[in-house]
């Protein structure tokens, strides 16, 4: 307990005379108007006794008096001592990238210390760990009072890289020569330096004086860290510090733009550094991936540079198509065409097979033709087309194709092949030469062992040297390639399996068909030198901004640890975040040249207190000053009421007052929940769509957001007024108040029970409709949601079983369904295609309406509107288009639920006229 | 109306007598419901006398003097005829009531302020000699005996004139009044002895006879009040603190007791009627008793 202004405390000293003050002074008197005054004058009184102020009313006073100088001379409490003489006190403020995630709790704290400084009016120096993005070097502020270096400490911000504590340690040195020991704050991170320089610095710093450190006791810190292309998949990597608990760390997907693609949960097991998971994406919009991102609610997920990957071309996986010229041994094991195309391309690429007309329905990034020859016609046509519009052409040669070249090459071949080695021939089979500089194999080491022994040959011609990527030891062009509109057509001079060369029995074959994978979905090859501008930086919070002025290019070949080099560790000359063109964009991770997370040890010698613990001071003046407030109220009414001021009257108001005071109490003390449930409790008073509640709270948050869009796009259209949906659980809550239950069916759904089958049987029978939504579909469904939603038509089965269901049949434009409010042929949600099935023949009993409507469509995700008014889910294949359809099939929906068979006439129309033109 | 303090002042006298005229017409039909309670007892001399006013003709008899002929009234037929005047009753009632801030107060034990009670028994007083014929003038300033119908209305019109203008003066004006008149004065006569003997004394030299009615609010002789009381004057006697009302309370009543025995010697002394009214008892009261003071002398008039 100390005193802001001590030099008050002597005022106490005067309460006694206060005292003797108000002893001996009666109280005012009333006045009285008198008519007889004269007669009063000079009367003697018979007693001598002077009205005099009550005891207990004196002591209120001298209590009240006493309270008013208690609290201006502010008693603090917990002030501690972070000053110990006079000299001038060193902050030091560590902000490297790991104080993003509590920067507020960290200034607070910085704040708190120089509080405390303040008071003791010392000067305070400031050093700050980690450089600024204008990359002048770390100094140390001169020595200031405090209400300057307030706005110093205002100014700095989390820095997306990791102090330079070496040059901390220096400065350090120079200023315990300079000023000597006179104390220092330490406001630490607790993260072991990457640079080793820690034991420099604190030992440096332990010569100041005494040291205070003040650093989060369990340092909560969450790096994400690349992900890794792992069988199929992308893998998102969570590092921190070991716990003892099992932690969940939420993780977001973002396309381009900061739309969320999914959100997905990260497990780290008890006393583990690192968890992992996939991405649960189907492998389309994993290429439409632009960042990976923390993105919980907790402390350590709170933005920050760590927890943010940004993914570049390297993380884009692209669909290849492999078609043969022999479809039937393809797939041979060890003599098939495609047989090592699979395995070389299947661990980091989608490959399909097939027919060509099959695969080109699809978007591919890569077509792989293994002896295959285009014969003049649609298919050439269709190919060539595919490739004018950005498509890699990758051709194997063989002993079809060398017989019949056709158009799509590179180069011109000359008719038939070359056999180096053989029984036949002279020649040896011929070894492969070092990739040309401009090759995008530059780089990849040959092995010795790689031989051809068959290939088919170029036409020599002045510009062969420019289209070749890799040639044999003898000069003759082993790969060709030449763009072709916007995109390329790539010919390997041998076969894809061994009959030609061992070259795919190598390593090499996986190598060069990953580079030329990478090379696909126009993506220009960068020459490994070149140096990239940095075009967007990352700040310590993650978000992206224009590049500091420090920020310099970056050559290629240094974005990933790669033949022997390690990647950059960010630093303001090379701030994390997106370098090169537009098109060509590379990103620069800080996580990805982070050691593994090591907690560095306290300050020798120094005094290490939470966060927090310097802001609990608590200041007792303020409460002081109002109970002294409330005492001298007190007094006055006393005062008033002795004077006789407050009469009969006065006191009945009073009463009336508190009586209101009492009910405006009461009325605070209803919990405002219950008041806002009075008029709320009858379900029938408005019309509100239901929906089925799954108990998987990410689902029902998604179905009440979008039951709520649809609600307000309802509103905003057509006469009905819709009020907010309501959830319910069938067998529990009374259904026949809702004409429309919404019904999200997952992939884990249980059976129903019998009470809810009878319920919902009961809801349909009575004129009610469900729309069940399996939102998307496994791998083999139809439309784009096709892969969402994995084991969804197993879950569809189980629940409905027992449903009263008839016959269904799709929902087509002949459809009542189809008509209500808008006409519509396509009926979209979040995805596009999957089929809405709906009775055949409904019953007449309830004006010939469905009693239930399936589809996959997730219509929900496509009316959902968050709080700040967006969509937070992307359509499929997208469109602002999709989601209107979607909004108009929900419209028809509701329609149809309210109005039934109202506009069955208007499908019957054109029979109608004819009969009536007859 | 002008502007500046004169005209602002004027203002607010205006405004002022305009109110207490308002409240005039509740306080005569007051006044005339108080005078109907008391008996129809003096009777008007309606007879032919000394006098201004016209009473009669008569036709001209034998030992008439011969300047009393109307010779107007005579020419309009044959016979000649004198012009009699109503015997005047030279005794108009003067009425006086103290409109001195100190009788606009009341106690809070009272509802009636002692000028409100004051101006009710004068009035009640003016309706029951109007009754009778008398006539009534209002000691003060400009104002003319009154008699017949509107006399009342002129009276009240009067009183809340004296009311309005700073009258002041806790004791009745040195205004010439006729002899051998009578005079009723209510007040509360709370001004030093002396100065009561020196007003009263000139009235006496006129020679008029006089009733003098004390209006008193029961607060000033009992002196309810406690603890510690600063006392203002509603006049001009300054103001007083009593540390402890408690204890003056019995010198008070005597010193109280003694002022009103003086002020009755006083009356006896000079031939007075004097009587006391307290504003907590009804007025019928006090104007009975007054009526029964004044009877002896209306029919020694007649």
């Amino acid at each position: 307990m100390s005193f802001s202004a001590p030099w008050l405390l002597p005022a106490l000293l005067a309460l006694p005379l206060l005292w003797w003050f108000l002893r001996v002074t009666p109280p005012a008197p009333r006045r009285e108007r008198f008519p007889a005054v004269r007669l009063l004058q000079d009367l003697l009184p018979t007693e001598e006794t002077t009205a005099r102020t009550p005891w207990w009313l004196l002591a209120l006073r001298l209590a009240a008096a006493a309270l008013v100088i208690l609290g201006l001379a502010g008693p603090v409490e917990q002030a501690g001592t972070l000053v110990h003489d006079r000299g001038p006190v060193l902050l030091v403020v560590d902000n490297g990238w790991a104080t993003a995630a509590n920067w507020a709790r960290r200034m607070a704290a910085a704040n708190a210390a120089l509080d405390r400084i303040a008071r003791s009016g010392a000067r305070v120096a400031l050093l700050a760990t980690a450089e600024g993005p204008s990359g002048a070097p770390l100094a140390i502020s001169p020595p200031m009072p405090v209400a300057r270096q307030r706005a110093r400490l205002a100014l700095l911000r989390p820095e997306p890289w990791p102090p330079d504590r070496a040059a901390a340690a220096a400065l350090l040195r120079a200023w315990r020569s300079r000023w000597g020991p006179h104390g220092a704050v330490y406001i630490a991170d607790r993260l072991a330096d990457p640079g080793s320089a820690d034991a420099a610095f604190a030992a440096a710093l332990a010569r100041i004086g005494p040291v205070t450190e003040l650093a989060a006791l369990v340092p909560a810190v969450r790096v994400l860290l690349p992900p890794q292309d792992r069988a199929g998949h992308l893998v998102a990597r969570v590092a921190q510090l070991p716990q003892p608990v099992r932690q969940r760390a939420t993780v977001l997907a973002e396309a381009p733009g900061g739309r969320i693609l999914a959100r997905f949960g990260v497990e780290i097991p008890p006393r583990a550094a690192l968890g992992e998971a996939a991405v649960p994406l189907p492998l389309e919009l994993t290429n439409r991936l632009s960042a990976l991102r923390l993105g919980g609610k907790g402390a350590a997920d709170a933005p920050s540079a760590a927890g943010v990957v940004l993914l570049d071309e390297r993380w884009r996986r692209r669909p290849v198509g492999l078609v043969s010229g022999d479809p039937a041994n393809a797939n041979l094991p060890f003599v098939g065409d495609l047989y090592y195309l699979e395995r070389a391309l299947g661990p980091y690429a989608e490959v399909r097979q097939g027919d060509l007309a099959a695969l080109l329905a699809r978007k591919l990034a890569v077509i792989v033709l293994a002896d295959r020859v285009l014969p003049p016609g649609p298919e050439t046509t269709a190919v060539s087309n595919w490739v004018a519009g950005g498509g890699l052409l990758v051709r194997f040669a063989g002993p079809l194709f060398a017989a019949h070249p056709d158009a799509l090459l590179p180069v011109h071949l000359i008719a038939g092949e070359r056999a180096l080695g053989g029984a036949l021939t002279w020649g040896r089979p011929e070894p492969l030469a070092r990739f040309p500089a401009a090759s995008p194999f530059a780089g990849l080491a040959v092995p010795a062992d790689v031989t051809v022994a068959r290939q088919v040959l170029a036409e020599p011609d002045v510009a062969l040297a420019r289209h070749t990527w890799a040639t044999l030891a003898d000069g003759t062009p082993l790969v060709t390639a030449a763009h072709f509109g916007a995109g390329r057509i790539v010919l390997f001079h041998v076969t894809a399996n061994t009959a030609w060369s061992n070259l795919p029995l190598s390593g090499l074959f996986v190598a060069m068909l990953r580079r030329l994978v990478e090379l696909s979905a126009g993506v220009a090859e960068t020459p490994g030198r070149a140096v990239l501008a940095p075009a967007e930086a990352m700040d310590g919070f993650g978000a992206l901004q224009t590049p500091g002025p420090a920020a310099g290019g970056l050559t290629a070949d240094r974005f990933a640890a790669s033949q022997g080099k390690a990647a950059v560790l960010p630093s303001p000359r090379h701030p994390p975040g997106l370098y090169g063109p537009p098109n060509g964009r590379r990103a620069l991770n800080l996580t990805a040249a982070l050691p593994p997370l090591r907690v560095m040890p306290p300050i020798p010698g120094a005094r290490v207190e939470a966060l927090t613990a310097l802001g609990r001071e608590r200041r007792f003046g303020p409460a002081l000053l109002a109970i002294a407030l409330g005492l001298f109220t007190i007094d006055l009414l006393v005062a008033l009421g002795l004077r006789g001021l407050i009469g009969w009257r006065a006191r009945a108001g009073a009463r009336r007052g508190a009586a209101a005071l009492g009910l405006v109490l009461i009325w605070l003390a209803v919990p405002s929940a219950a008041r806002a449930g009075i008029g709320a409790t009858n379900p029938a008073l408005v019309t509100r769509i239901a929906y089925v509640i799954t108990g998987n709270p990410a689902v029902d948050a998604l179905t009440r957001e979008g039951l709520r869009g649809l609600g307000e796009f309802v509103n905003a259209r057509t006469a009905v007024t819709l009020g907010p949906p309501k959830g319910v659980v069938p067998g529990r809550d009374d259904l026949s108040f809702y004409p429309l239950l919404y019904w999200p069916v997952t992939a884990n759904a249980p059976a129903l029970k019998p009470v809810a089958v009878t319920a919902l049987n009961r809801f349909m029978g009575n004129g009610g409709i469900i729309l069940m939504d399996t939102e998307g579909g496994g791998a083999e469904a139809a439309g784009s949601g096709a892969g969402f939603a994995p084991g969804v038509g197993a879950a569809l089965r189980r629940v409905s079983r027992g449903l009263a269901i008839p016959p269904l049949t799709t929902l087509t434009y002949e459809n009542v369904l189809a008509h209500t409010f808008y006409l519509l042929r396509d009926f979209p949600g979040r995805f596009d295609g999957a089929p809405v099935w709906l009775a055949r023949d409904p019953a007449n009993r309830n004006d010939n309406v469905s009693p239930i409507i399936v589809g996959g469509d997730n219509w929900v995700a496509a009316w959902a509107v968050d709080a700040n008014g967006h969509h937070p889910y992307v359509s499929i294949p997208g469109g602002a288009n999709q989601r209107l359809l979607a909004y108009r099939f929900g419209v028809n929906v509701v329609m149809y639920a309210l109005t039934g068979n109202y506009k069955g006439d208007q499908v019957h129309l054109p029979a109608i006229l004819q009969r009536l033109g007859q | 109306m002008t502007s500046g303090p004169a005209g602002h002042e004027s203002f607010r006298e205006a405004r002022r007598a305009e109110a207490l005229g308002a409240s005039l017409p509740p306080l005569l039909v007051a006044a005339r419901r108080v005078a109907m309670t008391v008996a129809q007892g003096v009777h008007g001399r309606r007879r032919v006398g000394q006098g201004d006013s016209f009473w009669q003709f008569r036709p001209f008899l034998h030992g008439d003097a011969v300047t009393r002929i109307d010779w107007r009234q005579s020419a309009k037929s044959d016979r000649v005829f004198v012009r009699e005047t109503e015997w005047e009753a030279a005794q108009t009632v003067c009425l006086w009531a103290d409109a001195s801030p100190s009788m606009r107060w009341r106690s809070r034990l009272v509802a009636t302020e002692k000028a409100e009670r004051a101006g009710l028994l004068l009035l009640a007083l003016t309706a029951l000699l109007l009754r009778g014929g008398e006539r009534v003038r209002l000691m003060a300033l400009g104002e003319n005996a009154q008699g017949g119908r509107d006399a009342l209305e002129a009276v009240a019109r009067g009183l809340a004139r004296a009311r309005a203008g700073e009258a002041g003066a806790g004791l009745p004006p040195m205004l010439p009044v006729p002899r051998y008149a009578t005079a009723v004065l209510f007040g509360d006569f709370l001004d030093p002895l002396a100065h009561v003997q020196a007003a009263l004394a000139r009235l006496a030299a006129v020679p008029v006879s006089v009733h003098v009615m004390q209006i008193l609010d029961p607060a000033e002789r009992a002196l309810p009040f406690q603890g510690r009381v600063r006392f203002a004057d509603l006049e001009d006697a300054g103001e007083t603190l009593i540390p402890r009302v408690e204890g003056v309370r019995a010198a008070y009543a005597e010193r109280f007791a003694r002022h009103e025995e003086g002020l009755a010697q006083i009356c006896r002394g000079l031939g007075f009627g004097f009587a006391t009214h307290m504003t907590d008892q009804p007025p019928e009261t006090a104007l009975l008793a007054l009526y029964v003071t004044l009877a002896p002398d209306a029919g020694a008039l007649g």
